[in-house]
């Protein structure tokens, strides 16, 4: 239903997005996994409508998604800033952003008051909002999104700043809503988030899909090895200097970066030696980290760095 | 018509917003009422003139027609001192030259020196000059008639010629005979300024918060369209200064005495105005990043276009250097018009320039805030 092809965007010098292209059927949830900086809010937005001066194409449901506004009445955008209005209670917030589609006043009035069930928010609809808690919030501006029954949603770093009970809540409606048919793609850069709640996984990078499918299709790429992140004082080529004449199948060097790398090894004997090197050549290793394969290795290998930096 | 009912439907949430604000009556109200007062009661005596008007003659003439002159100005409401120098304190002082006889008698042109005292009254100096005009048409239509003699004795005998002369004075138009004042000025005074405050500060603010906060970017996310928003920005704001000027006139009729004259005309100047003090507060809060900058700006420019232009004190008794320089404040021209409506019997036809200088500045300032106005921060 949704497919977006080349979509090239860039702020001056920056390229936020690079040829991204991405397809997406009816009931499906793509988590898209992405460091900060990645691109993951430029391509929301502009699938939103609300950001211009892109080249590309994006077709949904059969016609190119700006061809008309109407076509929005079957999108669902979920901001990765708390947009809406404070002041007023949460009912008023979804009867307010529900009356700007095409949704009967009755109709709306009965949905609101069922979202708000479903956000677990109706014993405090009639609240001002910025009486909320963050979590709370977070519900509120996913609930907004979802009003209008749209085949699409779109939602950018939903669980962004809020405690793990709220964050298992959003995941959970997220779930229930492609169960029910609505496509879906959500943006984070937590790993867990996606392993959970997600039918496909994209990891994307500067701009571009680095690699997608499920969750065991992407840990396939790493294979049944081991990984070891080094971190220490050290700069990137002195790093792979040091290691270079070990033989392949056995170290491979995924990643070096200036104070962190990471390994691939065969077994685990083979980290003995790869310290001796180190130590013989007077680099300092501060930390080290053995990781059975996992979202976290194949995200490291294909990113070079890890999520929380 | 679903594009006008959403445009409606945003504009109504930002007047239902503000009005659910607890400042807001404060603000719209409370304040007001008091600014109301305070200007009612302090211009509410105005020019009321005194019962008789005070005049100095100073007749240095050596002939006849000097006393001659002066009795012509003679008036139950008007109390005359005849001097013979300059005396240091007047009220308002004509003075009669050496040779006033002498010119008369040459039939040759003169020049009357007519001083008025700063600040005495408008409508009592008026009223003497009335008079003294009356008395040189009375003086010079004896000279005609009659020679030299006098016209008095000259009637008795030939009361044909009775009516042959009248003199009718008229002020010209536009003289004030008559200043602003009380709460029929302080009430429209007020509204005017409190349009501005209100308008440009929460309209401003809202304008610039949401955009900040990513709402504006968010309502652009369902299909109402950048111009169907910014077209809902401006009638939220117009109808907030309409909304304004609604009550505080409810407020002016029920507890006031409130009379504007004309008061659909008077609603139609407020309803002018209020657009572009709409257009100016999207056009501030497109421009502008910071709450305080907001509120400055607005503070700034509301009191002084309310200063300027005559919400405080009537600008017909400013001087008219002071006046023109006040013309460059919108409120100027609302103020200007809702006098016309209320103390000089204006009508559509004598607002309809200020309509016009306030529908242009309207439409420049929209013009500007539309090429402002952006959704992104
Ligand atoms: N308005 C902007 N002006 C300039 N650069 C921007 C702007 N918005 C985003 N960027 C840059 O574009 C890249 C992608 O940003 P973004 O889409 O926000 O990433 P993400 O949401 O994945 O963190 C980043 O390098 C960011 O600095
Ligand atoms: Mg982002």
């Amino acid at each position: 239903m949704l497919e977006i092809r080349n979509l090239t965007k860039s702020y001056g010098d920056v390229l936020a997005l690079d040829r991204f292209s991405l397809d997406l059927a009816k009931g499906e949830v793509l988590g898209l996994l992405g460091p900060n900086g990645a691109g993951k809010t430029t391509l929301i937005s502009i699938l939103a409508g609300t950001l211009g001066g892109f080249t590309g194409t994006v077709t949904f449901q059969g016609q190119s998604l700006f061809a008309s506004r109407q076509l929005k009445n079957r999108l669902g955008i979920v901001p990765q800033d708390m947009a809406f209005y404070e002041d007023l209670s949460a009912m008023d917030n979804l009867l307010f952003w529900g009356g700007l589609y095409d949704v009967p006043r009755a109709e709306l009035k009965r949905r609101a008051a069922e979202i708000l069930e479903l956000v677990e928010l109706a014993g405090r609809a009639k609240e001002p909002v910025k009486k909320f808690s963050g979590g709370m919030k977070r519900r509120l501006n996913t609930a907004i999104g979802l009003l209008h029954k749209p085949d699409l949603l779109l939602l950018d770093e939903p669980t962004v700043g809020i405690d793990v009970q709220a964050k298992v809540s959003i995941l959970d409606i997220i779930r229930n809503v492609g169960a029910a048919g609505t496509a879906v793609i959500f943006t984070t850069h937590q790993l867990a988030e996606v392993e959970t709640a997600c039918s496909r996984i994209a990891i994307m990078d500067k701009g571009r899909i680095l690699a997608q499918g499920t969750l065991d299709e992407l840990v396939r790429i790493v294979g049944e090895r081991t990984f070891v992140e080094i971190s220490g004082e050290f700069g990137a080529g002195a790093f792979s200097e040091a290691i270079q004449d070990m033989p392949a199948p056995s170290v491979e060097l995924m990643s070096a970066g200036d104070n962190l790398a990471l390994l691939a090894v065969s077994d685990t004997d083979q980290i003995p030696r790869v310290m001796d090197r180190l130590f013989g050549r007077k680099l300092a290793v501060t930390d080290l980290t053995i990781k059975s394969p996992s979202l976290e290795t194949v995200f490291l290998k294909l990113t070079g760095r890890s999520l929380r930096d | 018509m679903r594009r006008l009912g959403r445009v409606l439907h945003v504009a109504r949430n930002d007047v239902w917003r503000m009005v659910r604000d607890r400042p807001f009556f404060f603000w719209t109200l409370a304040f007001p009422i008091f600014f109301i007062v305070v200007f009612g009661m302090l211009f509410k005596a105005g020019d009321a003139a005194p019962a008789v008007a005070s005049l100095t003659v100073v007749n240095q003439d050596e002939g006849r027609w000097g006393a001659y002159f002066v009795d012509k100005i003679k008036a139950p409401n008007i109390e005359i001192t005849v001097v013979k120098a300059e005396p240091a304190d007047f009220t308002r002082l004509i003075v009669l030259p050496p040779d006033f006889s002498a010119r008369i008698e040459a039939r040759r042109d003169q020049a009357l020196a007519f001083k008025k005292r700063a600040g005495a009254s408008e409508r009592a100096a008026a009223r003497v000059e009335t008079r003294l005009f009356q008395a040189i048409a009375r003086v010079l239509s004896e000279l005609v008639l009659y020679g030299d003699g006098d016209l008095t004795t000259f009637l008795d005998g030939h009361p044909e010629v009775a009516d042959l002369v009248r003199v009718e004075t008229r002020f010209p138009e536009k003289t004030v005979t008559a200043v602003p004042s009380g709460f029929d000025h302080s009430i429209p005074g007020t509204t005017v300024q409190f349009i501005m405050m209100m308008v440009m500060i929460y309209g401003g603010i809202s304008v610039m918060e949401d955009r900040k906060k990513g709402v504006l970017s968010r309502l652009l996310c369902s299909p109402l369209s950048t111009g169907e928003l910014f077209q809902a920005k401006l009638l939220g704001r117009w109808s907030m200064g309409v909304l304004q000027a609604l009550m505080l006139f409810a407020v002016g009729k029920a507890f006031f005495g409130l009379n504007l004259g004309s008061a659909p005309l008077a609603l139609l100047v407020l309803a002018v105005f209020a657009l572009a003090v709409a257009a100016l507060s999207v056009f501030a809060g497109s421009l502008l990043t910071r709450e305080d900058l907001i509120v400055g700006v607005s503070v700034l420019l509301a009191n002084m276009f309310a200063g300027l232009g005559g919400c405080w004190w009537p600008n017909e008794i400013v001087p008219p250097a002071v006046r023109k320089l006040a013309m460059i404040s919108p409120a100027y021209w609302a103020m200007d018009a809702l006098h016309a409506l209320r103390f000089f019997q204006g009508g559509l036809r004598d607002i309809l320039p200020h309509l016009g200088i306030l529908l242009t500045l309207a439409v420049v300032l929209a013009v500007l805030a539309a090429r402002t106005f952006r959704v992104r921060p």
